[in-house]
C-alpha cells in the first residue's frame, strides 16, 4: 500500500468571469419613449416622473447578471411626492438666498455670487440623496441595494474637491472623482455585501491625460469636440466600472476609448437632420402666409409683417414642439439605451459566487433627494 | 392551512419543473438560488427537497417586471422581494390562467389618462395663479413692504446702474438749480414726499426711470431729444408716478411669482426654455403695459394740475421710438405703442393755463446740465 495514487484533486477552478447582457428590446424602448415624451409634452412636464420610471424599469430589468434580471421597484407616485415635499423646502430656501444676496448687493454690487456656492453644496446633497433612492428600488434575486452615509457630508467634500479642481483648471478632476467614489461605494451595499471603489485617480489620470490637453482646443474646432468628449466618457466609464467592488465580486470593463464616438455621432446626425427638417417646414409656412397675403415670398421676407403674423407664430411653435418631441426620443434612445447596452456589453463580472447567499438588509431611503435634484435642476448618479 | 399541501392528496404530485429547473424561487431574504416545483393545489404551492411547502394563494400573485421569456411573480401575502421566475413559457400560461388579480398593481390604459387631465388641471390653477393670483399678491404685498426695505433694494439697483452706465452724474450748477425747480414743482403737484431723489445721468440712450426707494434717474440722450420743457416734465411726472404706484417693489414681487411658477410648470423638459421665456414674455409683458399706462394716468392729472399741455410728452416718445405698429408685436411690448399714448395724451391736452415751468434761460441751463461749467 505504499504506492498510493496520488490524485490531485480537481482544483476549485475559479468560475470563468461572467459577462453582463442587456436583453431589451430596442423597438419597446422606441415605443415607450416616444409615446412618453408626447405625454411629457400634453402634460406640461409633469408626465416626467412616470417616463423617468418606465425607462428605469424598462433598463432594470432587461439587465442580466448571471442569468438573473435586475428589477426596479420604485413608482413615479413616490418622485412626484419627492418632489412636492423638495418644493416646500425650496422656495423659502430661495427666498433666503434671495434676500441674502439683496444684502450683499447692497454692500457691493455683485457680491452675492459666492452664494451661488451654497446651491452647488445642496444640489451635490441631492445627488447623493437621490442615488440612495434610486440604489434601494434596485432588487436583484429578491435582495436590495441600499446605502448608508450621509449626504451632508459627501456635499461638503465634493465642495472642497470641486474648489481644489477648479484652482487647478481640472487636473485634480480624477483624483476628485476617485475620492467621492470611494465615498460612495463605501456606503453602497447588497444586502449584507459591502461595496467599495478600488479605481484610483492615476489610473484615470494615465488614461486620460490627453484629453485634459485636448479638451480647450476641441471647443475652437467644431468637429473634435464631440470625439473628445466621446472618448473622455468612454475612459471614465470603463475606469468607473472596473473599480466596483461588493464583497469578493469584482467588476471588469473592456471598453474601448472608441467605443462611444458613434453614438455621439449619430444624436448629432439627428441634430442636424432635425434643424434641416425645421428650415424647411418654417419657409415652407413662410411661403404659405405670404401666398396669403398676396405678396411675393421674397418681398414678405423684408417686410416686418413676417414677425408680426400671428398664423406663422404657431406654425413655428408647432414646429418647434415638435423638433422637441424628436429630439427628446433621439437622446434617450441613444444616449440612456444604447449607451447602457454598450456598458453592460463591455462588461464582465469576476466571483459572482460572493453573491449566492447574502443576507437582505437595509432599509428603503425615500424621494426627497430625486425631488431636490429636479428642483436645482441636477443630475449624476 | 397556510403550510403543507398533503391533503390534496393526488394532486400533490409536483408538476414537472421544466428542463434545467426553470422554476427558480428567491425568498427575500436571502440571495440564493432555490429551484422548486410548482403544484397546483388550490393555492400555488412551491415545493423544494427537504423543504417547507410554500404556498402563494393565486389572489395575491402579482406581476414583476422581467425580461421577455421569464414571468416573473411576486405574492402580496409573502416577503416583499420574494420573487418566482418561471422560464418555460407552457408553464408560465399554466400559472397565469389561475391568477385572476396577476396585472391589477400595473398601470391600466386609462391611467395615462388621469395623469393627462391631473396635469392639466395643475396646469390651469398654475396659470390662473399667474393671471390673476401673483398681480393681487403684488398689489395687496406692495403697500406692506417698508419704505427701508424698499430703499434698500433701491440701494442695491442703484449700485448696479451706476456700474452700468458709468457712474456720470451731471450736475452744473445752473443746470442742477433748473432741474431741481422742475422736479419739485411736480413733486409738489404730485403730492410725493421731499425723499426722492433725481439725478441727470450722462449717457447718450433717450430714456429715463424710477428705482424703487425713490429714486428717478434721467439720462442726458432724452433731454438732448427735447425741444420744451414740458416734454421733460411730463415723462418726469410719469417716472414719478411709478414711485408714487410703488411700480418697483410690484414689479419685483410680480416677476419673481410669475418666473418661479411658470418654472415650475414646465420644470426641466428638454427644450422647454423658449416655452418658459415666451410665456414669461407674454404675461409680464401685459402686466407691464398696465403699469406703464397708469403713470402715464398720473402724468396727466399732474400735468392738468400745473395747467400745462399732455401732449408734449407724447410728441417727445414719438420722436425717439417712430410709429412702432410697424415693427413689433403688440403684445409682446412691454409698454403701450408710442402712437396709441401720443394720440391718448393728444385727446386730453388743454391749453396751457399755467405758468411755465422753467424761464427760458432756465431751460437752456437744463439742456446744457452734462456740458463742463462755465468759468
Amino acid at each position: 500500500m505504499n504506492q498510493m495514487t496520488f490524485v490531485v484533486p480537481p482544483q476549485p477552478a475559479s468560475p470563468p468571469p461572467l459577462p453582463l447582457s442587456f436583453a431589451g428590446d430596442r423597438g419597446e424602448f422606441r415605443r415607450l419613449v416616444t409615446r412618453g415624451a408626447a405625454l411629457e409634452l400634453g402634460t406640461v412636464g409633469f408626465y416626467r416622473f412616470w417616463l423617468a420610471t418606465d425607462i428605469r424599469r424598462h433598463l432594470w430589468s432587461n439587465t442580466l447578471i448571471d442569468g438573473d434580471a435586475a428589477e426596479y421597484t420604485g413608482r413615479a407616485r413616490e418622485l412626484l411626492i419627492g418632489f412636492l415635499i423638495a418644493m416646500a423646502i425650496i422656495v423659502p430656501v430661495y427666498l433666503a438666498y434671495f434676500i441674502a444676496g439683496l444684502e450683499a448687493e447692497r454692500i457691493k454690487a455683485f457680491a452675492s455670487f459666492p452664494l451661488l456656492l451654497f446651491f452647488y453644496v445642496f444640489g451635490q446633497f441631492a445627488i447623493y440623496r437621490a442615488r440612495r433612492y434610486r440604489l434601494t428600488r434596485t432588487v436583484w434575486r429578491g435582495v436590495r441595494f441600499w446605502m448608508s452615509g450621509s449626504g451632508w457630508a459627501y456635499a461638503g467634500w465634493s465642495l472642497l474637491w470641486g474648489i481644489g479642481t477648479a484652482l487647478t483648471l481640472g487636473l485634480l478632476l480624477p483624483w476628485r472623482e476617485a475620492a467621492l467614489e470611494r465615498y460612495k461605494m463605501r456606503h453602497s451595499y447588497y444586502g449584507d455585501l459591502q461595496g467599495s471603489f478600488e479605481g484610483r485617480g492615476w489610473e484615470f489620470f494615465k488614461r486620460g491625460w490627453w484629453l485634459w490637453l485636448l479638451a480647450p482646443f476641441s471647443f475652437y474646432l467644431f468637429p473634435a469636440a464631440p470625439f473628445v468628449y466621446a472618448a473622455y466618457k468612454a475612459v471614465e466609464w470603463r475606469w468607473w466600472l472596473s473599480g466596483i467592488r461588493f464583497g469578493g465580486v469584482r467588476l471588469e470593463s473592456t471598453m474601448r476609448r472608441s467605443a462611444l464616438i458613434g453614438l455621439y455621432w449619430k444624436v448629432i446626425g439627428w441634430f442636424l437632420l432635425f434643424a434641416a427638417a425645421m428650415g424647411a417646414y418654417l419657409a415652407g409656412c413662410a411661403a404659405l402666409v405670404a401666398s396669403m397675403h398676396g405678396v411675393a415670398f421674397t418681398q414678405f421676407l423684408k417686410t416686418s409683417a413676417l414677425v408680426q403674423s400671428v398664423p406663422l407664430l404657431v406654425m413655428a411653435g408647432v414646429g418647434y414642439l415638435a423638433t422637441v418631441l424628436g429630439l427628446n426620443i433621439v437622446m434617450r434612445v441613444y444616449l440612456l439605451r444604447d449607451l447602457w447596452a454598450r456598458v453592460l456589453a463591455s462588461t464582465t463580472v469576476h466571483g459572482i459566487e460572493a453573491a449566492a447567499n447574502v443576507s437582505a438588509k437595509g432599509e428603503l431611503a425615500n424621494a426627497l433627494g430625486e425631488g431636490f435634484a429636479d428642483g436645482l435642476d441636477v443630475a449624476g448618479f | 392551512m397556510s403550510i403543507g399541501g398533503d391533503e390534496h392528496g393526488l394532486e400533490a404530485a409536483p408538476a414537472p419543473a421544466g428542463p434545467n429547473g426553470s422554476v427558480v424561487y428567491f425568498d427575500g431574504t436571502t440571495s440564493r438560488r432555490r429551484l422548486v416545483a410548482l403544484v397546483f393545489a388550490d393555492r400555488l404551492e412551491l415545493h423544494e427537497p427537504l423543504q417547507a411547502v410554500i404556498t402563494w394563494p393565486y389572489d395575491d400573485i402579482r406581476r414583476a417586471d422581467s425580461p421577455i421569456g421569464t414571468l416573473r411573480l411576486t405574492c402580496l401575502s409573502a416577503s416583499a422581494l420574494a420573487r418566482l421566475e418561471i422560464r418555460d413559457a407552457a408553464l408560465a400560461a399554466e400559472l397565469i390562467a389561475r391568477c385572476p388579480r396577476l396585472d391589477e398593481n400595473r398601470p391600466s390604459r386609462g391611467g395615462a389618462a388621469i395623469i393627462v387631465g391631473w396635469s392639466l388641471a395643475a396646469a390651469a390653477s398654475i396659470i390662473a395663479v399667474v393671471l390673476f393670483g401673483v398681480p393681487l399678491a403684488a398689489d395687496r404685498l406692495t403697500p406692506l413692504v417698508p419704505q427701508a426695505v424698499e430703499r434698500r433694494m433701491g440701494d442695491v439697483a442703484d449700485g448696479q446702474v451706476k456700474a452700468l452706465f458709468g457712474n456720470k452724474v451731471c450736475d452744473n450748477a445752473a443746470g442742477q438749480a433748473a432741474f431741481v425747480k422742475l422736479v419739485n414743482t411736480l413733486r409738489e403737484a404730485g403730492g410725493l414726499d421731499p425723499s426722492i431723489q433725481t439725478a441727470v445721468l450722462a449717457t447718450p440712450i433717450p430714456n429715463a426711470f424710477a428705482l424703487p426707494g425713490g429714486r428717478v434717474y434721467l439720462f442726458n440722450g432724452l433731454l438732448a431729444k427735447a425741444e420744451n420743457p414740458d416734454e421733460i416734465a411730463g415723462v418726469l411726472a410719469h417716472e414719478l408716478g411709478h414711485l408714487r404706484h410703488r411700480d418697483g417693489t410690484r414689479n419685483l414681487i410680480y416677476n419673481g411669482g410669475t418666473s418661479f411658477l411658470i418654472g415650475l410648470l414646465f420644470g426641466d423638459v428638454t427644450g422647454s426654455g423658449a416655452v418658459i421665456f415666451a410665456s414669461r414674455s407674454l404675461v409680464t409683458a401685459s402686466y407691464s403695459r398696465e403699469a406703464e399706462q397708469n403713470a402715464d394716468n398720473f402724468s396727466i392729472d399732474v400735468m392738468h394740475k400745473l395747467g400745462r399741455p399732455t401732449k408734449a410728452m407724447g410728441e417727445l416718445l414719438f420722436r425717439v421710438t417712430g410709429k412702432q405698429g410697424d415693427s413689433s408685436l403688440s403684445i409682446l411690448a412691454s409698454h403701450p405703442m408710442t402712437e396709441d399714448r401720443l394720440k391718448r395724451m393728444s385727446e386730453v391736452d388743454r391749453p396751457a393755463s399755467g405758468p411755465p415751468l422753467l424761464t427760458a434761460a432756465e431751460w437752456n441751463a437744463l439742456k446744457a446740465i452734462c456740458a463742463p461749467p462755465h468759468k
